[in-house]
């Protein structure tokens, strides 16, 4: 009877079929050698990047995408060139799954390649990475041409977390390209700091409508967000109902107490989510000016409306009973 | 009692121009959760040998030359 | 070779911990077994490939119930499920799943396993539930098994792939001994002698049949037949609260989770024809099946989830999620019906019923260290009772029992077991390829299927579950007597075929015991339509004694965190009632 467990493969017994002068063969071999776990394959692995058979090249950067470190980052990076379009996808999947810090050293140089896809691809991995030395190249990126390259240098820049990149967020948010206004907006959300908290508030007033909605989320997660109280309450009259439900649910975090009222307005919206949301937010406020808006909808047909109603009138009737 | 074999279309459709089996994969056959698929001794290539799929995808995505098509099994399109 | 030819054999190894099932809570136990300690020999043994198999194979879209610090708090989860469970909860397992699940995000996280995360790295956890913030997705998910596996081979650990577990060994001194399996593609037996067995074989997924009428378009993967617990039981561990059924909502036809929790925090909502929402309900539960069958039910049928009132762009974005990972042939689903999201709504619907902890309550018996009531026997995940735990349930649970299974295998020696239970065992398996002449499992599966969904499905009625009894027995007749195998694939389908008349038998014997309702549909009564705490505040403990199925009250364990009574009340004002 066979063995019945998978086998632990020799890489040398493979690497020989790496030689096959047919390319299904070499394929399989490199599915193997993917297989086996065992970091040994990566040079194995490696000498494959220059296989005259782009199938056989794709495969190859699967397969090193079951690896991490800077070896298999190196080989990556060859493929991730590659002027063949599913073979340099592979690679670029394949990078942004690395983990191991050490992998970004062959990735850095390709962050000012001159191919976009390459430079997109570089920085979508070093964002993983965290990796400090990163920062410069990906504030440079910032000024890049194509704005796929631009979310991603966002990206990078944000998972460092280092106040000393708000400047740069900052004018981030006003780039021409609205997601990369979006990605500066979600990136700024680490600091807690005044001129994070400004510049998101800023972004409340931005042309496309998304970049409204995500800085209104955002400005709820930020200690100065309160500041924005004004700019969030205005927001409550933006013509997107995502927008204003965001609005609303930062509004009622923040307990802002002058917003019950204009809160209290999107009671009567058609849209039901934000109906609910407005509900909740009058209970997380729990103020009792929130009540006569939410008396008439106790028994609203929707569901979610009259049970976040319920919620919020024992919330403000608790609230009044400690006197808090 | 006497059997009769049933006609069913399958789910899985491998294009036989692309499949490597005869190069030595197995990979579909050995991802499928419900061990459906086959390499034939016929053709040497992968084939749905029974009718009996989760349409969950795993070979049609680990498929090194795309050779393998998921459809939705028909009683449920 | 012949395709799937028998060949008779039988072989036997052994190791320190067994691990049966390598979905998703069997690979982290596996692994967390080895790391305890890297010299024991530990094997996990699966039906299908590790690679790509379980609930999982393709990913998941999202943790259900993420305990994220920042976000909820161990305390706030521990009641939520609580009461989603009616009570009937030991709350110190549901604790410890909730303290450690976030260092377990942490882990996989390191394993390159994408979570959703902001601009900022931080992950971004989504609101979808009234109190909690427990929603993290993964649009990205798709590479879970892979990242996992490839912690597998870096481990060593031993994976045995394509053999099914058919019966536990139990020692002459009553601990576990080992486990019996046999090749899915060649027949042959394999003995696995261990000092401790981890079960982490997944739901029973196979036991309703769907209403497309084809067998394997389950809610669940359909490789999860119920082995599990039809093992445990023969084993003689106890299993608890089997008639709280699992029954989820999905897309009609498809059978796939429709995905309220990815496209609820976009927005999307479940509605009825009219348009409107009906679910009172804030948590997955029994009580929400309730009002979603109500609902169908009502001339307000039948249900959709309803996208078309978002916005394009955020429609695709749900979409690549959706299409991508988890159950990807969606898109291809509403392609061939001509729907999108953007224009029409998604018909909806409900699914058969099984046995699933992860989604609901019902699982073999384990306490707050996965320990069932056998020594030396584990089991985390779908198959665990551990309630509603989800995918991260199934990882942290796993990663409990790996690591305890292993300190228990460490300070024992081999159970010593009756060489004649193998003999017998492999006589029970292959008597189906002896017969000449027979019924092919296919048929006799697709008889039994439908007698569930014809006697068992709720509501329960006592008259139609005697019947059920009986007709299943008549089933088991012919199981036992005439089932035939013509060759391995077969014989995998057969053996299949003896776990879901055996958990068919253990739904119909739990719901007849328990003589209340509770847990909305999946176990509404109608003979017995009120929930009555003064005699059922309890678990139902299932077991096999002296040969015969037998059934027992619990107490449930005092709670650690108190649920006041105006929570319960304040919840409880918000349902509908069953009986309203
Ligand atoms: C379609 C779907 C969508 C879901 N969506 C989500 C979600 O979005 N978020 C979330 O948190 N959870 C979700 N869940 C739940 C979650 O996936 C499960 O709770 C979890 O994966 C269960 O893990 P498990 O290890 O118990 O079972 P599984 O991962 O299913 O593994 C069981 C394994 O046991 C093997 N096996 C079975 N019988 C035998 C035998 N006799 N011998 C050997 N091996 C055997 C099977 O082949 C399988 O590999 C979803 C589940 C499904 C089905
Ligand atoms: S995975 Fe593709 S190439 Fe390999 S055997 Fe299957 S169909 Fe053929
Ligand atoms: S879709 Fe799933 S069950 Fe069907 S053949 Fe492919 S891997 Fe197997």
């Amino acid at each position: 009877m066979s063995d019945p467990f998978e086998a632990y493969d020799d890489l040398d017994e493979l690497d020989d079929r790496l030689n096959a002068a047919d390319a299904g063969e070499r394929r399989v071999a490199i599915i193997e050698l993917a297989n086996s776990g065992d970091p040994g394959a990566v040079v194995h692995l490696d000498r494959m990047t220059a296989d005259p058979d782009p199938g056989v090249r794709q495969q190859a950067a699967l397969a090193l995408g079951e690896f991490d470190g800077p070896d298999a980052a190196a080989a990556l990076a060859k493929l991730v060139v590659d002027p063949e379009q599913p073979v340099a996808h592979a690679a670029a999947d394949a990078m942004a799954e690395l983990k191991d810090p050490a992998s970004a050293d062959p990735i850095l140089p390709l962050v000012s390649h001159s191919h976009a896809f390459v430079r997109m691809a570089a920085l979508r991995a070093l964002k993983e990475l965290r990796r400090k030395d990163s920062l410069k190249p990906a504030l440079d990126a910032l000024r890049d041409v194509d704005a796929s390259v631009r979310v991603q240098a966002i990206g990078v820049i944000g998972f460092l977390k280092l106040e000393e990149s708000i400047p740069a967020l900052t004018s981030a948010t006003a780039d021409v390209d609205p997601h990369v206004r979006r990605a500066a907006v979600s990136a700024l959300a680490f600091s807690h700091l005044k001129p994070a908290a400004e510049s998101i508030t800023r972004a409340l007033a931005d042309s496309d409508w998304m970049v409204r909605e995500i800085a209104a989320e955002t400005l709820g997660t930020n200690t100065n967000g309160l500041q924005a109280a004004d700019a969030l309450i205005k927001a409550l009259a933006d013509e997107f109902w995502q927008v204003r439900l965001k609005a609303v649910r930062s509004l009622g975090k923040m307990k802002v107490t002058k917003a019950v009222v204009p809160i209290g307005g999107c009671i009567g919206h058609a849209q039901a989510n934000l109906r609910k949301e407005a509900a909740a937010a009058l209970g997380e406020i729990a103020m009792p000016e929130g009540r006569k808006f939410l008396e008439p909808i106790v028994d609203d047909a929707d569901p979610e409306v009259r049970k976040n109603a319920r919620w919020a009138l024992q919330r403000i009737a608790a609230n009044s009973a400690t006197g808090s | 009692m006497p059997l009769a074999s049933y006609e069913t279309s399958v789910p899985v459709v491998v294009d036989d121009a692309k499949c490597i089996a005869d190069k030595g994969c197995t990979v579909c056959v050995d991802v499928c959760p419900l061990d459906v698929l086959r390499i034939s001794d016929l053709t040497g290539k992968a084939f749905m040998a029974y009718d009996e799929c989760w349409y969950c995808m795993p070979c049609e995505a680990d498929c090194p030359t795309g050779a393998v098509t998921v459809n939705i099994p028909y009683l449920l399109r | 070779m012949a395709m799937d030819q028998i060949l008779d054999g039988l072989s036997e190894v052994s190791c320190d911990v067994l691990v049966i099932g390598g979905g998703t809570a069997g690979p982290m136990a596996a692994l967390k077994a080895k790391l305890k300690n890297p010299k024991a020999n530990v094997v996990l043994l699966e039906k299908a490939n590790v690679k790509r198999s379980g609930a999982i194979s393709m990913g998941m879209d999202g943790l259900n119930n993420a305990v994220i610090p920042g976000y909820a708090t161990p305390e706030q989860y521990t009641k939520e499920i609580t009461i989603a469970n009616d009570g009937i909860v030991d709350q110190k397992a549901v604790y410890k799943y909730a303290e450690q699940c976030y260092s377990i995000i942490e882990e996989l996280d390191s394993f390159g396993i994408r979570f959703l995360k902001n601009e900022n790295g931080d992950y971004a956890v989504k609101k979808v539930h009234h109190i909690g913030t427990y929603v993290l997705p993964m649009p990205n998910g798709e590479t879970v098994k892979k990242a996992i596996y490839r912690q597998l081979r870096r481990a060593r650990i031993l994976i045995s792939n394509r053999y099914m577990a058919t019966r536990l060994l139990t020692g002459t001194d009553g601990r576990i001994a080992g486990a019996i399996s046999v090749n899915t593609r060649t027949a042959e037996i394999l003995v696995i002698k261990a000092k401790a067995v981890i079960l982490c074989m997944g739901a029973a997924g196979r036991l309703g049949l769907p209403t497309s009428g084809y067998m394997f378009g389950t809610y669940e993967n359909a490789a999860n037949s119920g082995d599990g617990y039809a093992m445990a039981y023969h084993a003689g561990a106890a299993l608890a609260n089997l008639e709280c059924f699992q029954i989820n909502p999905l897309i009609k036809d498809y059978n796939g989770p429709a995905c309220a929790y990815v496209a609820g925090p976009y927005g999307a909502f479940t509605a009825n024809n009219e348009g409107a929402r009906f679910i009172e309900c804030d948590y997955w539960s029994g009580q929400m099946m309730l009002e979603f069958y109500n609902e169908l039910q009502s001339g307000k049928g039948p249900v959709f989830l309803q996208l078309n009132h978002l916005h394009d762009d955020t429609i695709s974005e749900i979409e690549t999620t959706l299409h991508k990972v988890e159950r990807p042939t969606r898109g291809l689903f509403h392609e061939g019906r001509g729907t999108n999201y953007r224009e029409q709504p998604i018909e909806m619907h409900i699914s058969e019923i099984g046995f699933c902890s992860g989604h609901s309550a019902s699982g073999v018996f384990v306490d707050e260290f996965a320990r069932t009531t056998i020594p030396g026997l584990y089991a985390a995940g779908d198959m665990a009772s551990v309630p509603h735990n989800y995918m991260l349930g199934a990882f942290t649970n796993g990663a409990v029992a790996g690591t305890h299974a292993m300190d228990y295998a460490d300070n024992t020696d081999f159970a010593d077991f009756d060489a004649a239970d193998v003999a017998r065992e492999r006589d029970r398996v292959m008597a189906p390829t002896k017969r000449e002449d027979g019924v092919p499992p296919n048929q006799i599966e697709y008889k039994a299927r439908r007698l569930v969904n014809d006697y068992l499905q709720p509501p329960k009625v006592t008259r139609k579950f005697e019947l059920g009894q009986r007709r299943l027995a008549e089933v088991r007749d012919d199981m036992e007597n005439r089932m035939i195998a013509r060759n391995s694939h077969e014989l995998l389908r057969a053996l299949e075929t003896q776990s879901i008349v055996d958990c068919a038998d253990m739904a119909a014997h739990a719901s007849l015991y328990r003589t209340e309702s509770r847990w909305g549909l999946y176990h509404l009564r109608t003979d017995y339509p009120e929930k009555d705490d003064d005699n059922w505040f309890c678990h139902t403990l299932l077991s096999k004694k002296d040969g015969k199925m037998s059934s027992e009250k619990r107490a449930v364990e005092p709670y650690i965190v108190p649920i006041a009574d105006d929570e319960k009340d304040l919840y409880d004002k918000q349902r509908i009632r069953a009986s309203a």
